[in-house]
């Protein structure tokens, strides 16, 4: 490992509409180590990232790279100095291949036609997965792939157009376990042993702990310690990260559940072309929280859409005790029966991001004409409802009611979806991910309201890829795979038999 | 780590561009306001060019077209149906229906109200509203079609609205050069209606259908910020897929709208044949599809912003009369300054969006 800087940032600062996103922040990675840079959401650690990669431009502040001070005009000045960002949520084209993605970003000076520059770039796409140590298909198309894969042609595409610095952006939120220790093995190896420096945003404390050599805490838009993760303990860097240490996440006790609540039998998808469902069977009682486990892909997402009402083909049936077939539940019905739905991707299902909070809130009781007839809306209890909502279910970075939706870091977009679900006592509750991309504390709060709406007696289904997660909620767990439940497992369970569960069928 | 002899900003500009969250709606209605004014400006240099006198040219838009009574009325009679049409696009593009069938509704909307002129339909006193209501059926009808279509067959709404459009031209070309046609003369119109089938003067010549117009504005207003069904609105307007998810009616909410929306345009032919023209003529419609999504557009979907850009552009239209009477400027001058005004307000979208920030303490 050499000691020369890689890349330094100075003093950055940078201000979103007023408010302070970067305030003086300095972080500092050297060649052929992988510095991890911690924090809560909204700590800063993607806006300062992105001023590294060129996409924002800071106010004041300075950047280094390689010990030369650089001004970066944009996204390309950046790959120019080498550095390549692996954001979030992918910036893939999708009905394109892998090697027509990974050939837009690279520089066309070549005298070659377009067919042999893609012949090119699809051998260069193969050695350099090989020397990674992976394969992947260079004329596959992006949507075929799974999420892992995607990643991997993100890598590649910034490997590819020269990058030497490798920022990855939370590269472990979409991944299995198993995926997330290949990500990072293979990340540590181009660190290590081709000297590059890699830069891992991240809020989880065990990829630290394991794959980082350095880490730098960011807290509230400032940097506020770099040292090396093996000098300290798990409680001391989340004690860094969020000021103040959380109670760790607890095994929910075992309580006697009530009657059985929904009985799902034989779900099957129709169509198909991908008939991803192939037969779930579950009973959920009132009073227990039963989570679903298991890897990405296996139906989670269509069995969570099938049971949240969204319009997912399906046979077999739902069937809500007394009350008849799921599908066959009105909007407004749902609402009454205390049918609470939280899906994993709130802007996509959940909340309208251009519009506000309180428009957002109120289709929670719009149905029920809480909030005034067809042709009136009452606003003022709308308002008023919201106000308290917020208040109670401690939605921060609410400026305004009037303010979008979208303006709510994660954390707080998903306690606004929770409290307008929760705002009738839920009976059932439906969630998806509920902690996809929120950090510890907004967690910790998710996992509270799941508990307390079971000890109510709401009986709560909780759909997760993260199986710590499922872990520490459920009381029951059941391991999906290939569109089927294929296991049940009651707590106490033995992790590693749901791993072996999750991965080992068929 | 901070060394100070070394030290130099990233940006040595002391300006910077920032992504604006939000701005509040009266810093939007300035800005829209001052790029209409930097539009009008660049068109006033287009019509010096063309040979209107400067000072003329103030003379012309401002004086005798805001200020002289008679122009005032030509002004709001010119605007009634320009209102209508705009509140007809604003509503349909809030459900994301691109209702280019404007025209045809309105040619539905003016061949139901001289219908019942025509075959004397109801006593004399409830000619009138037998006439409106007609006429709002027949633009709705004509909306059914397309909206259905697109519901559940998803056919291109772009495609079926223009093409009806032309399905109830040569319906009226058909009517007012044969059965319809008035035999008095030989002219493509419908017999002229009578008095009582005439939009009445309220008072001092000011048109009942510029007070209709602004009534019925007030009501696209309640439907769109008020009502329920304006919530849901919003709802498809930014997010359908969230709509859905979280129990808006969606395609009853699509299916209401798009039938105010034809509704809204039916009424618009029926202040053109009734209000204006007082018969069926071939050519009523003429550019009021245009000026309708146009009003729209400059408007943002606000019906309230609508009737005010609605006025402007019957100003337009009224001084753009005069100054081809008295200038010989082509009347597609006025359709230039349209397009000019309609390209500031679309430009004016960056500084809505933006923020120029000084840099505090920025060192150069």
């Amino acid at each position: 490992m050499s000691n020369k800087n890689a890349i330094q940032l100075d003093a950055v600062s940078k201000s979103f509409d007023g408010f302070k996103a970067l305030s003086e922040a300095s972080f500092t990675a050297r060649w052929g180590e992988v510095h991890a840079l911690l924090g809560e959401n909204g700590a800063g650690k993607s806006s300062l990232m992105n001023i590294a990669a060129g996409l924002y431009a800071p106010e004041t502040g300075s950047l280094f790279i390689d010990d030369n001070l650089v001004r970066l005009k944009g996204p390309l000045d950046a790959s120019t100095q080498g550095i390549g960002m692996v954001h979030q949520h992918f910036k893939l084209v999708k009905p394109f291949s892998v090697a027509e993605n990974i050939l837009l970003g690279l520089r066309n000076d070549q005298a070659l036609s377009f067919r042999q520059r893609l012949q090119q770039t699809a051998e260069e796409i193969k050695t350099t997965a090989a020397r990674l140590g992976f394969t992947i298909d260079p004329f596959a198309r992006v949507d075929q792939l799974s999420v892992a894969e995607q990643q991997r042609v993100e890598i590649l595409k910034v490997l590819l157009a020269g990058a030497r610095i490798l920022i990855l952006d939370e590269p472990t939120a979409v991944l299995t376990d198993a995926e997330a220790e290949n990500l990072l093995t293979t990340v540590q190896n181009f660190a290590h042993q081709e000297g590059a420096a890699v830069i891992l945003v991240t809020h989880k404390m065990n990829d630290v702990m394991r794959y980082a050599d350095e880490v730098t805490v960011m807290r509230t838009g400032r940097t506020v310690a770099s040292l090396k993760p093996q000098s300290v303990t798990v409680g001391e860097l989340v004690k860094l990260t969020v000021g103040d240490a959380p109670t760790p996440p607890q095994v929910p006790a075992s309580r006697a559940a009530g009657e059985v609540k929904l009985e799902v039998s034989e779900l099957c998808s129709t169509n198909p072309n991908a008939p991803i469902l192939r037969g779930v069977n579950l009973s959920l009682h009132a009073g227990e929280i039963y989570g679903i486990a298991g890897v990405g892909g296996n139906g989670q997402s269509e069995l969570a859409g099938a049971l949240m009402g969204l319009p997912e083909p399906v046979s077999g049936s739902m069937q809500l005790v007394g009350e008849g077939d799921l599908r066959d539940l009105s909007a407004s019905r749902r609402r009454e029966l205390g049918i609470a739905c939280i899906p994993a991707d709130r802007y996509s299902a959940a909340l309208a991001a251009p519009l506000s909070i309180s428009d957002n809130f109120a289709m929670g009781e719009i149905h029920s004409g809480r909030y005034g007839p067809f042709w009136f809306l009452r606003r003022r209890r709308i308002e008023a409802d919201t106000a308290a909502a917020v208040s109670e279910f401690d939605v921060q970075g609410v400026r305004s009611l009037q303010q979008k939706a979208a303006l709510l870091s994660g954390g707080n977009a998903q306690k606004l979806v929770i409290a307008r679900e929760f705002s009738r006592q839920p009976q059932l509750v439906i969630v998806h991910s509920p902690s996809r991309g929120l950090d510890v504390r907004a967690t910790l709060a998710v996992h509270q309201r799941l508990r307390s709406a079971r000890d109510a007696g709401a009986a709560v289904l909780l759909i997760s890829e993260d199986l710590d997660e499922v872990m520490a909620l459920a009381d029951r767990i059941g391991v999906m795979s290939a569109g089927r439940i294929i296991g049940e497992f009651a707590q106490p369970a033995d992790r590693q038999a749901i791993g072996q569960a999750m991965v080992n069928h068929v | 780590m901070f060394d100070a002899t070394n030290f130099q900003p990233l940006l040595a500009r002391r300006y910077t561009l920032e992504v604006r969250q939000q701005m509040a709606w009266y810093w939007q209605a300035l800005v829209i306001a001052l790029a209409l004014l930097v539009g009008l400006l660049i068109s006033a240099a287009i019509l010096v060019v063309a040979g209107v006198p400067a000072g003329e040219l103030l003379n012309e838009f401002v004086i005798l077209t805001l200020f002289d009574a008679q122009s005032l009325r030509a002004v709001l009679f010119q605007a009634a149906p320009l209102i209508m049409v705009g509140l007809a696009g604003c509503v349909a593009f809030r459900a994301r229906f691109w209702n280019l069938g404007l025209e045809g509704q309105m040619i539905w909307g003016a061949i139901g109200a001289t219908a019942i002129s025509l075959f004397e339909i109801g006593p004399p006193s409830m000619r009138l509203p037998l006439m409106l209501l007609s006429a709002v059926v027949c633009g709705l009808i004509w909306a059914l079609a397309p909206v259905l279509l697109k519901l559940h067959l998803k056919v291109n709404e772009i495609i079926s609205t223009l093409m009806l459009n032309y399905i109830a031209l040569n319906f009226l070309l058909h009517l007012v050069y044969g059965d319809w046609k008035d035999p008095r003369d030989n002219f493509p119109y419908s017999p002229q209606y009578r008095v009582f089938e005439r939009l009445p003067d309220v008072f001092d010549g000011l048109s009942l259908a510029i007070v209709l117009a602004t009534l019925v504005a007030f009501l696209v207003l309640w439907f769109t910020n008020v009502s329920r069904a304006g919530l849901y609105l919003r709802f498809v307007d930014n997010s359908p897929g969230v709509a859905r998810a979280v129990g808006v009616p969606v395609n009853r909410v699509i299916l209401g709208t798009v039938l105010l929306s034809g509704a809204l345009a039916g009424l618009a032919g029926f202040m053109i044949t009734a209000g204006q023209e007082g018969r069926l003529t071939h050519s009523f419609y003429v550019g009021y599809g245009f000026s309708g999504i146009l009003i729209a557009f400059l408007a943002r979907n606000q019906p309230i912003a609508a009737t005010v850009v609605a006025l402007l552009v019957a100003t337009l239209f009224v001084a753009g009369r005069s100054l081809q009477v008295f200038y010989q400027i082509p009347f597609s001058m006025v359709q230039l300054i349209q397009a000019i005004l309609v390209i500031c307000v679309a430009s004016s979208e960056f500084f809505i969006r933006h923020r120029i920030r000084r840099i505090q303490g920025g060192q150069s």
